[in-house]
């Protein structure tokens, strides 16, 4: 963005408040996060399990609590997932904005690498923004469209082996995921691997959310519960299309 | 004078009747009228023994010891009645260029119509020559004999995997049969070795049914291999509960519970171990209080320890697992971001001290 | 070509007609056999080749040494489960582990069924073929063969003239039928078959029973191991926990009900050895009472490491003692040592490896294994079509081990010769019993040393270990649930389970007598992690090339001087090899990782 851009912005005051994330994305969002908590939970104890209980076995059915637990969060996850693509259609231009990446854009690029340099501590001051921002939406898109595609897939042909030839979970998922990872033991191996990735992605999500709630220009964890993008400065925003 | 089909059954004491009837059963099994039971009746009645030979590649010979021990078809049954096992040299009369020759007579008498039954595979390093059948790479042997069969059976995991031998480094570069032969159909029967009764079960099922079995995605049986050990495990109640033997010879496993977390890859292996078991029904490895190695899946050497829940990762050392990378990840992740905070802390004090109330300025 | 005198005492002329015989068949793996006969066809040079390798024990570099076994144990599928049990014992012996005495049993009971089993299938179904002609079984009379049944073991029951009856007619249905299968292209007119019809007759019954029973004799291995062939192992004990009544007995491993499994099929190990087997074998070696070929090293030059020890960990207690007998003088007794690195040493002169000095031998614990396939300047053919092999450059694949440099024959033989001649009670009993039956059906009067000393005394010694150790076992379970009953359940020493445990480096040796002969592995760890592992078995030793000096192994040795009735057919041949039980998937080490890729076919 060239400095003269900047001033000619600095002319428009912005809305002091626009209503970004609509009732429906907002809800994905938190169902999508208590998901992704069991999912990690449950799925660490899967592979690690607790010590073992004493006693008959029909007493007990922690393993099994515990997998449904995962199965259970997993189709939530992926009917969420399913239903925020469908909203991404039927909502707003924000509710779009995490499936459509505009890679193309050199500008957009600018942005990344500003904010790259302002966590960085290398600029002085981040940009302002309506929608995410372009390294939010870089790490954001990867991760949750990619990642949970990723991990839908995996975790339904994991599914499926437990459900067998013959059911759709198999016939859909396990049939041609299993081989093309070779076996079953690679699968598990990167279903396991990614979850360890959306963790760490998790507690950079949570800590830059809160970081920018704090020290960038615009509102942050009280726009995914109100809905409202709410601004520090009246200055001209930077994504406006 | 050639034995038929029907001939054998019928000296096996089966009468007429009831031979009648198995055509009948037959006819229906494949979809076929009534009309159709005297031609199955005069197709057995007149049909000779299906030739096959059984060659050996890089191998140990378990495919071959597991055939032997099968209870029900009895091996010398399925090798005097059933098949004509014209080749196979752990077991033939024949050496040298007699047994050579054999191969020649019946690739020239039973052109497409024998089957080819593989045991182990053909090393490629070498010019071949790490595994050497009459001078020549076994790798010839495989290609003229597979060249004018019906179909290939590909016997334990070596042939259909490579197993072992093709193991990191796999250093004579022991290469499964299906990547060398390209234009036949080939059935997988994968384990090391593969259950004596599945073995026997694949052949009998062609011959009575004259058709390959069904075959999942990776060309194995869908009878015996579409479902893990874990699937019908008597120990999976335990698993359930969340009982797991947590050390050799405790408490846990001698009351048998689930071998889980002593690396059992019940989980991840598609076999019939727990279904069928092992010689004649007697046990299989988990009865037995070991975990399965999971000895029908591909790669299964490469895949960590038989004792670990959680595959190795050699790309990151060699104790590395998926939770090992990941928790050091999140750590690393977890530090730079304690890290970031008090930084970012630093230059906002930082930022509050020489500029008090800039931004407000600009309002 | 002269002759050359080998300093083991062998004259070796190549001058002869050439007779190549590949695939040797009836065998594990892959052999090649070449000879030259005289004007008389008499071999007068032999030539063994091993032509296969999989280089397993570089596959084995960095691994978890606890996992070895598995490896390992793919090395034989026939002699399945006994590289698993000495890649434990070697892992324990560098960790300084002990295992429970239950452990020590069961083991030993593992370990012996594998003999009985492993003898029994090579006796009728790899070389019963050379002795036995199952065409001429036509010709006999049923009767006549019940009579032959009833004499050679009366406790036999299957022994009616209508049990043979029926077993000719299906082989006469099998033979007319014109597709011969296994029995297709045999020398089946070849004058070198001796026995009569009934005798074939009978042996094709047998033939057909133990096929039948040693599916059984293998369920021994399926209680303890969970199946068979490639049964489990576990370092620091067995993996099958006991529990005769506690909670939850039903579904452990090891119960009352398992124990008596194991014993039912042990009681049919021992009547199948006593009234079968040894018959079977004294019989059809009376018929052969002036083919007593084959000798070699056989009960001349023989090496075992001992096994079978009575209290484990004390050598001295061993069922079947070590020791080395050289040139035939059976008044002395040398100690073997398999750490010693004086003692056991491989060469490679004539074989596809290369050393840094290839004059010297290697202690397995420094075991070099460089590749270098190539054929000696005399060879005929081409480099992937060998017509004729060259013996003075290298041929095989399979190295050249040496105890203190002699050439030595190692396996059941081996064995028995040792504890005849250390006084066996058991042994000399047997030996002694069997050489006085064998002279009383055979109109003879041979002393145990030459009988010993042949094809057919390889083939007894081999019964009689199968014998043994059905006996053996017996003892093994009595003792194993006298302990159950003292309150002794353990089956596993986890104290050093944990590789945090272990030193920073350690090597250990462990022997098992395979049965194929004397078996050891040799294994370095460092960093919890294997560093170097070599097998030295008993094929390597039996089927190994000549060394530096010149000296011809025992599979060579064993086919010297031996005449042939027809040199196309090589009935005598087979015979000597066979009589060895050659595993070549065994023998044959390994190479590094780079050779050159064959681009001939295309891979996907």
């Amino acid at each position: 963005m060239s400095t003269g851009q900047q001033t000619e912005h600095e002319l428009y005051r912005s809305e002091p408040a626009v209503y970004v994330y609509e009732a429906p994305v907002r809800i994905w969002h938190w169902v999508n996060a208590l998901c992704i908590t069991v999912l990690c939970v449950t799925g660490y104890f899967i592979g690690s399990p607790l010590p073992t209980m004493p006693g008959e076995a029909s007493d007990h059915f922690l393993m099994g609590y515990i997998r449904f637990a995962h199965f259970a969060a997993g189709y939530v996850l992926a009917i969420g997932f399913l239903y925020r693509i469908l909203w991404a259609f039927l909502g707003n231009h924000h509710a779009r904005q995490l499936f459509v990446v505009p890679i193309t854009n050199l500008n957009w690029w600018k942005g990344v690498m500003h904010e790259a340099k302002w966590y960085a501590f290398l600029t002085k001051e981040p940009h302002k923004y309506v929608g995410h921002n372009p390294l939010a939406l870089l790490f954001m898109h990867v991760m949750l469209v990619w990642g949970t595609v990723f991990m839908i897939f995996t975790g339904f042909a994991l599914y499926g082996e437990g459900t067998g030839m013959g059911s759709w979970q198999f016939e859909w998922f396990s049939s041609w995921i299993i081989p093309l990872f070779g076996q079953s033991q690679d699968v598990h191996t990167w279903h396991h691997l990614i979850m360890w990735v959306i963790i760490c992605f998790i507690i950079m999500h949570v800590y830059v959310a809160i970081r920018e709630d704090i020290m960038s220009r615009q509102s942050m964890v009280s726009t995914m519960i109100s809905g409202w993008r709410t601004f520090k400065d009246n200055r001209a925003v930077d994504d406006e299309d | 004078m050639t034995e038929t089909f029907y001939e054998v059954m019928r000296r096996q004491g089966i009468t007429r009747r009831s031979f009648m009837k198995y055509c009948s059963l037959t006819a229906t099994a494949l979809g076929l009228g009534p009309a159709f039971v005297p031609k199955i009746a005069h197709a057995m009645e007149t049909k000779p023994r299906i030739p096959i030979l059984w060659l050996h590649g890089l191998e140990c010979t378990c495919c071959s010891e597991s055939f032997i021990r099968s209870a029900h078809p009895l091996a010398k049954d399925v090798i005097l009645s059933m098949v004509s096992l014209d080749y196979d040299d752990t077991i033939m009369a024949a050496a040298g260029h007699q047994a050579e020759a054999i191969i020649e007579e019946t690739i020239e008498k039973y052109n497409g119509n024998y089957i080819l039954a593989v045991e182990g595979n053909p090393p490629l390093n070498q010019d071949g020559m790490s595994c050497i059948i009459g001078g020549k790479p076994f790798l010839d042997q495989l290609t003229h004999a597979a060249e004018h069969c019906k179909a290939i059976i590909s016997w334990g995991s070596c042939a259909s995997y490579g197993c072992v031998q093709a193991a990191a480094p796999n250093p004579t570069q022991a290469t499964p049969v299906h990547k060398v032969i390209h234009n036949k159909p080939i059935i997988k029967v994968p384990g090391c070795p593969p259950i004596a009764e599945v073995m026997t079960a694949v052949v009998t099922y062609i011959l009575t049914f004259e058709r390959m079995p069904e075959l999942d995605r990776q060309g194995r049986p869908k009878m015996f291999y579409s479902q893990r050990i874990h699937d019908k495990c008597y120990r999976r109640p335990h698993f359930d509960a969340g009982q797991f033997v947590e050390s050799w010879d405790d408490e846990a496993a001698r009351k048998g519970y689930c071998l889980y977390k002593m690396g059992c890859k019940g989980p991840t292996t598609y076999n019939a171990c727990s279904t069928i078991r092992w010689n004649e029904g007697t046990s299989f490895p988990i009865q037995a209080g070991h975990g399965c190695i999971g000895c029908s899946e591909d790669g299964f050497w490469d895949k960590g320890s038989w004792y670990a829940r959680l595959t190795d990762i050699p790309q990151f050392g060699v104790e590395a697992n998926a939770d090992k990378v990941g928790a050091t990840a999140a750590a690393v992740v977890g530090t730079a971001t304690a890290a970031h905070i008090a930084a970012s802390a630093v230059k906002r004090a930082m930022q509050k001290d020489a500029q008090p109330g800039s931004q407000k300025g600009d309002e | 070509m002269s002759i050359i005198k080998t300093p083991n005492g062998y004259d070796l002329d190549s001058s002869g007609r050439r007779v190549v015989v590949d695939p040797v068949t009836r065998i594990e793996g892959h052999m090649r056999c070449e000879v030259n006969v005289d004007d008389n066809n008499v071999i007068r040079n032999a030539v063994s080749s091993g032509t296969m390798w999989r280089g397993l024990e570089v596959i084995l570099k960095g691994r978890d040494p606890r996992d070895a076994w598995a490896f390992v144990e793919r090395i034989c599928g026939v002699c399945t489960g006994c590289h698993a049990l000495t890649s434990v014992r070697a892992v324990e012996d560098a960790l300084g582990i002990r295992i429970p005495p239950n452990a020590h049993l069961i083991r030993e009971i593992m370990a012996k069924t594998l003999q009985v089993h492993d003898h029994v299938v090579h006796f009728y179904h790899l070389h019963a073929l050379d002795w036995v002609n199952p065409v001429n079984a036509l010709k006999a009379d049923p009767k006549a063969t019940s009579q032959l049944q009833q004499m050679v073991s009366p406790a036999h029951p299957m022994s009616s003239p209508g049990y043979f009856r029926d077993i000719q007619t299906r082989i006469r249905k099998f033979v007319e039928s014109g597709q011969l299968g296994p029995f297709k292209n045999g020398y089946w007119d070849n004058p070198a078959y001796k026995l009569p019809p009934e005798a074939d007759l009978m042996a094709v019954a047998h033939y057909l029973e133990a096929l039948d029973l040693q599916k059984d004799f293998v369920k021994v291995h399926t209680v303890f191991g969970g199946k068979n062939p490639h049964p489990n192992y576990l370092v620091g004990g067995v993996p099958c926990a006991i529990n005769m009544d506690g909670d939850l007995s039903a579904g452990a491993p090891l119960n009352m009900e398992r124990l008596n499994f194991v014993k039912a099929r042990i009681n049919e190990m021992v009547a199948f050895c006593n009234n079968v087997l040894i018959p079977d074998v004294l019989a059809i070696a009376s018929f052969y009472k002036d083919w007593l070929y084959g000798g070699g090293l056989g009960a001349y030059s023989v090496m075992d490491y001992g096994a079978y020890p009575k209290v484990n960990y004390d050598k001295s207690t061993d069922q079947l003692p070590g020791g080395v007998i050289l040139n035939g003088n059976w008044n002395e007794v040398f100690p073997v040592d398999p750490r010693d690195p004086e003692q056991v040493q491989e060469f490679v002169a004539h074989s596809w490896y290369s050393y840094p000095d290839e004059k010297m031998g290697l202690h397995p614990w420094d075991g070099v294994t460089e590749p270098n396939f190539k054929l000696g300047p005399n060879f005929k053919g081409t480099k992937t079509n060998i017509q004729e092999m060259d013996e003075a450059a290298k041929y095989s694949w399979i190295k050249a081990p040496r105890w203190r440099g002699h050439a030595v024959e190692v396996g059941p033989l081996s064995r028995y010769t040792l504890a005849y001649v250390q006084g066996v009670d058991y042994v000399k009993n047997q030996v002694d019993t069997s050489v006085a039956a064998f002279n009383k059906l055979a109109g003879t009067e041979l002393g145990a040393k030459s009988v010993l000393q042949s094809t057919i005394g390889r083939t007894l010694a081999r019964a009689l270990e199968a014998q043994y150790c059905a006996d053996m076992m017996v003892d093994d379970w009595t003792e194993l649930m006298g302990n159950i009953k003292n309150g002794d359940t353990t089956t596993a020493n986890m104290e050093k389970w944990d590789p945090k445990t272990w030193p920073k480096e350690a090597k250990g040796v462990g022997t098992v007598a395979a049965p194929r002969g004397a078996l050891g592995h040799w294994i370095k760890i460092k960093d919890g992690r294997i560093e170097n592992y070599q097998c030295v078995v008993p094929t390597t030793w039996n089927g190994s090339p000549r060394d530096p000096a010149g000296n011809i192994g025992a599979f060579e040795a064993s086919l010297m001087n031996t005449p042939m009735e027809r040199p196309d057919e090589p009935v005598e041949i087979l015979r000597s090899l066979h009589s060895f039980d050659p595993c070549l998937a065994c023998s044959t080490h390994v190479m590094s990782e780079d050779g050159q890729e064959l681009v001939r076919v295309k891979v996907r």
